[in-house]
C-alpha cells in the first residue's frame, strides 16, 4: 500500500485474562467478523490496520497477547515500544475483572513508555449474566487513568470506537510518537547567540 | 486589508514614475505606508533598562536604487502589551490619522525621537543595536547595502539618497528616524535625519582613529558639542552629561588558574594511582573567565559640577554612584569532560578491525603457546577445586594473557594497568576479604549534605530514564575505563585491547562457571543498553549451564539410589516407550521427541548406550564428565561423534580421578536398562513433579492432580526480541499467518504438555487445560465446585473453543510425550546463545564497541557533571535537566545515531562549562577578600548573579561588599602590572597602595562614554527650543561622536 502519506506506526497491545474476548475484539476491529469458536491464542497474534483521523492516516500494529498464566513469562517482552494498550475484561466475568489489577502492575514493570495510553474495555455486553456493572468499570478506569469503553465484539458496539479513541489519544500526547516522515529534527537552540541584525549588536570594549 | 489597499494604489504611481530615482522614494512609501508608520502615534518614554531587557524586533524588505540593492530594517522596542497608556493610543489610530498635526502638538506630548533624546534611563544599555546606544532611539529605520561587499563612498551619492530620504519621509509625514549606512559595514557608519511638521533632527557622525588631545576629555567635547550647538542664546542652559568609564581586569593575582592540578596526571605518567581510570576527568584547562569589565557610571551631572581636562579628573570610580560588572568568558575553553567525549565519539566513526589494529602484536610462535595453554590447564586443575568459588586474580590474569598472546612489552595498554583495570571491573577476582573491606568503606559514607541528597535524587532519575547500565555495573566500569585508556594509552588501539582482553575475560568465566560480577541476575533488562543486555544473557547462559550439571549430577544420584522403582510400568498409550527407556539410560539421548523412532533405532541407541557404559567402565568416567557428555548429545544422534566425545572423557577423568562411585551406578542403570527392556510393561512413573495443584483430581484415575516442573522461557535481549518480533509480524494478518504463528510459538506449550503428562500419568488434555487455562473448563451447574470427595469424574466440559476439531491445542497435546522437562530438548539452549553473544562480541570492531558503549559514557558524563555542580546555580539546573532529558530521548532511539550523540555531548560540555565558570568566580571573589563581616551571603548573591546575567549592577557601588572585593582585585593586578614584588603585608597591601601616590588604584579606562544634552533654540534664537544629544565613545584608536541636532523648521 501507500506508506507515503502514513502520519506514523504505532503499536497496540492487547492484554487480559484469557477468554475475555481480546482476539475477537481483535478480529472484529480489523476483518469485522465475529468467529464464536475463536481458537485460544497460543503466545502473540499480530494484526495491522491502517486507520484514518481527521485527515491523518496512522498505521496500527496490533499485538494480541494469551492471556494464560504461563503464557505471560513470554508475553511482556512484546509490551516493549507499545504507545496504547487495550486491556479486557469480561463484563460476565468478576475473577477477570478482579484481576486487571495485576495486569496494570505487569504493564507497569514492562512497559517503557510511561506515558503510553491505556484503555479499559468491558467486553461481551451482548450476554445476560453480567457479572461486572459499567460503574465499576468506570471506577477503576478513573482510579488509573485509563479511557473506558464497554463493548461487544459479537454485535459490533463499542468495537472501532475503542480503538478510534485510543489512537486519537495517542496522536494527541506529544513525544509519544514519532512522526514517519522525516526531517522534521530540531537542533540544539541556542537563541542566546543569534540574533540577525546589521552586526550593530555589540558591547562597547 | 486597509495596508494592502493603499499599497495597491502605490503600485499604480509607480507605473507612472520615470526615473530610477523616483522609483526610489516611491518604493521606499510604499514600504512605510506597508509598516504603518505614516501618521504613527508617539511612544512615551520608554521604562527604565527596557533596552535590554525588552524585546526587539525587525521588518525587512528589500529595495533597489537603480542596480544597488538595499536591505530597509525598522527595529523597534516592543510594546509590552500590559502598559496600560499604549492600549489607549493604540486603540485610536483611526482618529488620530483623521487628525490634523498641530492637534497633535496640542496634546502636548512630545515626538518620540525628542523623549528619547533626552531619557536618561537607558543611557548605558550593555547590549543593543549600536544606533539605539548612540541615539537612546526605540524606533528607527535602517537602509543599509544588501551585501557587506557594496559601500556606498562617494559623497555625491550620499547626498543623494539622503535627499531621496528626506523626499520619502516629507511626502509620507512618517516621523521615525531613517538612518543610511555609509563606507564599510564594519565601520557602522550611519547618517540619518528624522523629519516631524515643524522640525527636522540631523544625525551626524564622526569616526576617528585618533582624537586630537584638546579634546580627549570632556572638556573638549562640551566645546564640540557646543560648537555645534552654535547658540547664541544667554544665558546659554547647561549641558547635562552623562558619563560611564569602563575599566577592565585581565590579570587575576590572587586566583591563578588551575587552582590545583587536575588527577589525569597521575594517568598520564603511566603511574596507576587509583583514581585515575575509574572516574572521568572533570574541569577546565584554562581559565573559563578571562576578563572583568567594571564599569561606572555617572548617570546626570550638570556640566558645572565637574572638571575633567588634560590635568586634572574628578571622575574618580570610587566615587561613582553606579557600579556595574560584565564578565568576559573564555571562548570555548578546553575542558577536560568535553575534550575527552569528543574524542571518544570520533572513535565510533572508526572501521579498522582489532586484527588490523592489533594484529602485529601477536607472536607467531604458537608452538610456544601451546605449551603453555596446557601448562595452565594442568596447573588450573590440580588447584583445590573446593576450597574456592571464584578464581584468584593470578589465574585470571595467566589465563587471559597467556590466551592473548600478546606482546607485553608492545601492547597499548601497559600489563600493570591492564591488571590493574580488570580487578576494577571484576572485583571478585580479588580474595574476598578485600571486597567485604571494600563494601563496608561504602557504607560509611552515608551521612549525606544536602548537596549529595540532591545529587542522589538525581542519580535514581538518571538511571530510570537513561537507557544505559546501572552505576557500578561492569558495562558501566568497563566504559569509563575503556575510554580513559583510549586518552592516555594510544586511542582505538588501546581500546582495542582491552576490548579483548575484556571478551577473553568472558570467555573465561563462561567456561569455568564464574558468573560475571556486577551483572545483575534476571532477565535482561530492556532498559538497560544493549551490551549490558548480552552481559545478562551470557549470565543466564552460565546460570543454565551450572544448573543443569548440578541437576544432571542429582538425577543420575537419584537414580542411582532408586533405580529400581524407576521402572513402574507405563500406560500402552505411549509410542514412545522403547525410546524413554533408552533416554533414561543415557542422557546423551534426552532429546529426541521424534515420533518416527522405530525398534530398530531404539536398539541401535540401546546398543550405543550399553557401548557407551562400558566405556565409562573402562576409564573411569567422573561425574563432572557429564556435562561435556551432555553437550554433545545433540550430535550423538548422528551416532559418529560418539568416539570422539568419548576420547575426550578419558582424558577428564584422568586428570580428576574419582571414580568408584560412578563406576557402580553405571554398571547399575546398566543393569536396571536391561531388565526394564525385558519386562516392557508401559506405565511411567510419575516425573517431575513440583507440587500438587490445588484440590484437583485427575478426571479419569481420581489421582491428585500435580502441577509438574516446566522449563523456564528462554531470555531475551532486546536484539532477539525485535529479531523475532518481525518474524512473527512478517507472517501477516492473514488467519493463515496466525495459525503459523501460533505454531511458532508452540514450542513452550509442548514443553508444558510434555511435563505435565509425566507429572500425571493417565492425565487427559481436560486436566491439563484446569490447571493451564481454568477460564477454559466450564463446570457443569448444579454441581458444587468444593466437593470434598469429588468422584473421579469431575463434571464440566472444556470450553467452546478447546472443542474445535483440531485446534493447536489439541493438536499439540496429541504429539505431547510424557517426558519431565530435565529431559526435554530444551527450550533455551544456553550453549547456543552463550555461543552466539561471545561471537557478538569478539566479532565487533572497536568503533562498534565504543558505540554500544556511549549510553554508559553519557551516564558516566552526565553523574560526574551533578557531582561536580556544587553551586545552586538555576541556569545550570535548567540545562542539567535539558540534557537529561535528550539523553533519555537519545539512548532510547531505536537508531543510534553518532550525530545525536554529537549535540547531546556539546550539551554536556557546555554544561561542564557553565560549572568550570562558576567555580572559577567563586575562587576569584572569595569571602577571604571580604572585609566586612556578614557580607558573604551578599558576594554569593553576586556571584550567581554574575552566571545568569550578563551584566550585574553591584548593590551598593564602590562601597558594597562585592565593590570593595572588586576594588582589591583591581589593586592586585595593579600592583603586579607594575612589577611591585609582594611584600609581607599582605592584608594590609589594600591600604598600603592606596596610601602610594605612584600606583594607582585602577588603571586607565578601556572606554570611556559621555553622553551630552540639552535644550537650545536652533537654528536661530528666535527658534523653538529644541533637544539636542551627542554621544561620544572614546576607545583606544576608535573614537566616535554621534550627534543627534534637531533643528527648527519654520522658525529659521
Amino acid at each position: 500500500m501507500d506508506d507515503q502519506d502514513i502520519l506514523t506506526t504505532l503499536k497496540i497491545l492487547i492484554i487480559g485474562e484469557s477468554g475475555v474476548g481480546k482476539s475477537s475484539l481483535l478480529l472484529r476491529f480489523t476483518d469485522d467478523t465475529f468467529d464464536p469458536e475463536q481458537a485460544a491464542t497460543i503466545g502473540v497474534d499480530f494484526k495491522v490496520k491502517t486507520l484514518s483521523l481527521d485527515g491523518n492516516r496512522a498505521k496500527l500494529a496490533i499485538w494480541d497477547t494469551a492471556g494464560q498464566e504461563r503464557f505471560r513469562t513470554l508475553t511482556p517482552s512484546y509490551y516493549r515500544g507499545a504507545q496504547g494498550v487495550i486491556l479486557v475484561y469480561d463484563v460476565c466475568s468478576r475473577g477477570s475483572f478482579s484481576k486487571l489489577d495485576a495486569w496494570l502492575n505487569e504493564l507497569e514493570t514492562f512497559s517503557t513508555k510511561h506515558d503510553m495510553i491505556k484503555m479499559l474495555v468491558g467486553n461481551k455486553i451482548d450476554k445476560d449474566k453480567r457479572e461486572v456493572s459499567k460503574e465499576d468499570g468506570l471506577r477503576f478506569a478513573r482510579k488509573h487513568h485509563m479511557l473506558f469503553i464497554e463493548a461487544s465484539a459479537k454485535t459490533k458496539e463499542g468495537v472501532q470506537c475503542s480503538f478510534e479513541e485510543l489512537v486519537e489519544k495517542i496522536l494527541q500526547t506529544p513525544g509519544l510518537w514519532e512522526t514517519d516522515r522525516h526531517g522534521m529534527t530540531l537542533g540544539v537552540d541556542n537563541a542566546d547567540t543569534a540574533r540577525p541584525s546589521c552586526g550593530g549588536y555589540c558591547s562597547v570594549v | 486589508m486597509a495596508a494592502d489597499e493603499e499599497a495597491d494604489v502605490f503600485e499604480i504611481t509607480d507605473f507612472t514614475t520615470a526615473s530610477e530615482w523616483e522609483r526610489f522614494i516611491s518604493r521606499l512609501e510604499e514600504i512605510l505606508h506597508g509598516w504603518k508608520l505614516v501618521n504613527h502615534p508617539n511612544r512615551g518614554p520608554a521604562l527604565k533598562d527596557v533596552y535590554t531587557s525588552g524585546d526587539w524586533e525587525e521588518k525587512s524588505e528589500d529595495i533597489f536604487f537603480a542596480d544597488f540593492k538595499f536591505t530597509v530594517t525598522f527595529i523597534y522596542l516592543k510594546v509590552p502589551e500590559s502598559g496600560g497608556t499604549d492600549k489607549k493610543e493604540s486603540q485610536s489610530p483611526e482618529q488620530e490619522t483623521e487628525q490634523d498635526n498641530a492637534d497633535d502638538e496640542s496634546d502636548g506630548t512630545l515626538p518620540t525621537v525628542f523623549v528619547d533624546m533626552m531619557n536618561m534611563d537607558n543611557d548605558f544599555p550593555f547590549r543593543a543595536h549600536c544606533l539605539c546606544r548612540w541615539y537612546g532611539l526605540q524606533e528607527f529605520i535602517v537602509a543599509a547595502p544588501a551585501s557587506n561587499s557594496d559601500v556606498i563612498e562617494n559623497e555625491s551619492r550620499m547626498k543623494l539618497l539622503m535627499s531621496s530620504i528626506s523626499i520619502a519621509l516629507h511626502n509620507t509625514e512618517c516621523k521615525v528616524p531613517l538612518f543610511v549606512q555609509f563606507q564599510q559595514w564594519w565601520r557602522k557608519i550611519y547618517s540619518g535625519m528624522c523629519v516631524m511638521p515643524d522640525s527636522t533632527v540631523e544625525y551626524e557622525m564622526v569616526h576617528l582613529k585618533k582624537l586630537p588631545s584638546q579634546y580627549n576629555h570632556l572638556e573638549g567635547l562640551l566645546d564640540i558639542f557646543k560648537g555645534k550647538l552654535g547658540s547664541t542664546v544667554s544665558p546659554r542652559p547647561p549641558v547635562s552629561v552623562s558619563v560611564r568609564f569602563t575599566y577592565v581586569l585581565q590579570e587575576w593575582v590572587n586566583s591563578p588558574w588551575p587552582q590545583s592540578p587536575p588527577d589525569f596526571s597521575s594517568s598520564l605518567e603511566g603511574d596507576v594511582g587509583c583514581s585515575d581510570f575509574r572516574i572521568l576527568p572533570f574541569g577546565a584547562c584554562e581559565d573559563p573567565v578571562s576578563e572583568l569589565h567594571l564599569s561606572c557610571t555617572w548617570p546626570s551631572l550638570s556640566e558645572d559640577m565637574i572638571v575633567e581636562n588634560q590635568v586634572y579628573s574628578d571622575l574618580d570610580p570610587l566615587q561613582a554612584p553606579q557600579w556595574t560588572v560584565r564578565i568576559q568568558m573564555t571562548e570555548d575553553p578546553q575542558c577536560l569532560l568535553g575534550e575527552y567525549l569528543k574524542n571518544c565519539l570520533q572513535l565510533c566513526h572508526r572501521k579498522e578491525t582489532t586484527d588490523e589494529l592489533l594484529g602485529c602484536l601477536f607472536t607467531e610462535d604458537s608452538d610456544n603457546d601451546q605449551g603453555a595453554d596446557i601448562s595452565q590447564a594442568l596447573q588450573r586443575l590440580t588447584q583445590p577445586s573446593v576450597s574456592y568459588n571464584m578464581p584468584s586474580l593470578t589465574t585470571v590474569m595467566s589465563q587471559a594473557s597467556s590466551r592473548l598472546r600478546i606482546k607485553a612489552e608492545e601492547a597499548p595498554v601497559p600489563t600493570e594497568l591492564l591488571n590493574e583495570i580488570l580487578l576494577y571491573l571484576f572485583p571478585d577476582a580479588k580474595d574476598s576479604e578485600n571486597t567485604e573491606k571494600e563494601g563496608s568503606k561504602d557504607e560509611d559514607s552515608d551521612e549525606l549534605t544536602e548537596d549529595e541528597m540532591r545529587h542522589q535524587t538525581y542519580f535514581k532519575q538518571l538511571s530510570k530514564d537513561l537507557k544505559s547500565s546501572p552505576v557500578n555495573s561492569v558495562v558501566h566500569k568497563l566504559a569509563v575505563s575503556l575510554f580513559t585508556v583510549n586518552y592516555h594509552h594510544g586511542g582505538l588501539r588501546a581500546v582495542a585491547h582491552l576490548w579483548q582482553e575484556f571478551v577473553l575475560e568472558m570467555r573465561y568465566r563462561l567456561e569455568n562457571n564464574y558468573f560475571i560480577s556486577g551483572v545483575e541476575n534476571g532477565q535482561p533488562n530492556m532498559g538497560s543498553c544493549l551490551l549490558h543486555q548480552k552481559l545478562q544473557m551470557l549470565n543466564c547462559c552460565i546460570e543454565r549451564k551450572i544448573k543443569r550439571e548440578q541437576l544432571h549430577k542429582g538425577y543420575t544420584g537419584r537414580r542411582h539410589s532408586t533405580d529400581v522403582t524407576d521402572l513402574i510400568p507405563t500406560d500402552d498409550n505411549y509410542i514412545g516407550c522403547p525410546e524413554d527407556v533408552s533416554m533414561e539410560t543415557d542422557d546423551a539421548m534426552n532429546i529426541s521427541v521424534s515420533e518416527t523412532a522405530d525398534n530398530n533405532e531404539s536398539c541401535e541407541n540401546e546398543h550405543r548406550a550399553s557401548e557407551q557404559a562400558n566405556m565409562r567402565l573402562a576409564s573411569n568416567v567422573d561425574s563432572s564428565s557429564e556435562d561435556e557428555f551432555f553437550e554433545c548429545a545433540e550430535e550423538n544422534q548422528s551416532g559418529r561423534t560418539e568416539p570422539v566425545a568419548g576420547a575426550e572423557m578419558v582424558a577428564r577423568s584422568e586428570m580428576a580421578g574419582e571414580n568408584t562411585i560412578v563406576q557402580s551406578m553405571s554398571t547399575s542403570s546398566l543393569a536396571s536398562n536391561t531388565s526394564f527392556k525385558i519386562s516392557g510393561i508401559p506405565q511411567h512413573r510419575p516425573e517431575g513433579r513440583l507440587t500438587p495443584c490445588g484440590d484437583l483430581k485427575l478426571l479419569r484415575s481420581g489421582e491428585q492432580m500435580y502441577i509438574p516442573v516446566t522449563q523456564e522461557p528462554s531470555p531475551m535481549t532486546e536484539d532477539m526480541l525485535d529479531e523475532q518480533a518481525e518474524v512473527l509480524a512478517k507472517l501477516g494478518s492473514s488467519p493463515e499467518g496466525t495459525q503459523l504463528r501460533a505454531k511458532m510459538q508452540s514450542a513452550c506449550l509442548l514443553s508444558d504438555m510434555e511435563s505435565f503428562k509425566a507429572a500425571n500419568p493417565g492425565c487427559a488434555l481436560e486436566d491439563f487445560v484446569r490447571w493451564y487455562s481454568p477460564r477454559d473448563w466450564i463446570p457443569n451447574e448444579g454441581e458444587e465446585p468444593d466437593n470434598e470427595m469429588p468422584l473421579p469424574g469431575e463434571k464440566g466440559q472444556l470450553s467452546q473453543r478447546m472443542l474445535i476439531p483440531g485446534n493447536m491445542w489439541v493438536e499439540v497435546w496429541q504429539s505431547a510425550q510424557a517426558i519431565p522437562a530435565h529431559r526435554q530438548k530444551r527450550l533455551f539452549d544456553d550453549t547456543k546463545e552463550a555461543e552466539k553473544i561471545l561471537h557478538f562480541l569478539s566479532a565487533m570492531k572497536p568503533g562498534a564497541v565504543v558505540l554500544h558503549l556511549l549510553p554508559c559514557l553519557v551516564h558516566a558524563a552526565i553523574i560526574r557533571v551533578i557531582e561536580n555542580d556544587d553551586s545552586d546555580i538555576p541556569k545550570l539546573r535548567m540545562l542539567l535537566d535539558q540534557v537529561i532529558g535528550k539523553a533519555a530521548k537519545v539512548l532510547r532511539s531505536p537508531h543510534q545515531e553518532i550525530r545525536r550523540y554529537e549535540d547531546l555531548i556539546k550539551m554536556i560540555s557546555l554544561a561542564e562549562v557553565v560549572i568550570a565558570r562558576a567555580k572559577s568566580l567563586k575562587t576569584k571573589f572569595t569571602e577571604e577578600l571580604l572585609d566586612q563581616p556578614g557580607a558573604e551571603e551578599e558576594l554569593n548573591y553576586f556571584v550567581s548573579n554574575l552566571l545568569q546575567h550578563p551584566e550585574v549592577s553591584i548593590r551598593g557601588g564602590p562601597c558594597g561588599p562585592a565593590g570593595s572585593v572588586i576594588h582589591k582585585l583591581f589593586i592586585a593586578a595593579q600592583k603586579s602590572s607594575y612589577l611591585v614584588l609582594d611584600d609581607e603585608t599582605e592584608e594590609n597591601s589594600g591600604e598600603a597602595y592606596r596610601q602610594s601616590p605612584t600606583i594607582p588604584d585602577f588603571p586607565n579606562p578601556s572606554g570611556r562614554e559621555y553622553i551630552l544634552r540639552t535644550w537650545v533654540p536652533r537654528p536661530a534664537p528666535y527658534s523653538k527650543t529644541l533637544p539636542h544629544r551627542m554621544y561620544c565613545v572614546l576607545v583606544d584608536n576608535d573614537y566616535r561622536l554621534a550627534g543627534a541636532f534637531s533643528h527648527d523648521t519654520i522658525f529659521q
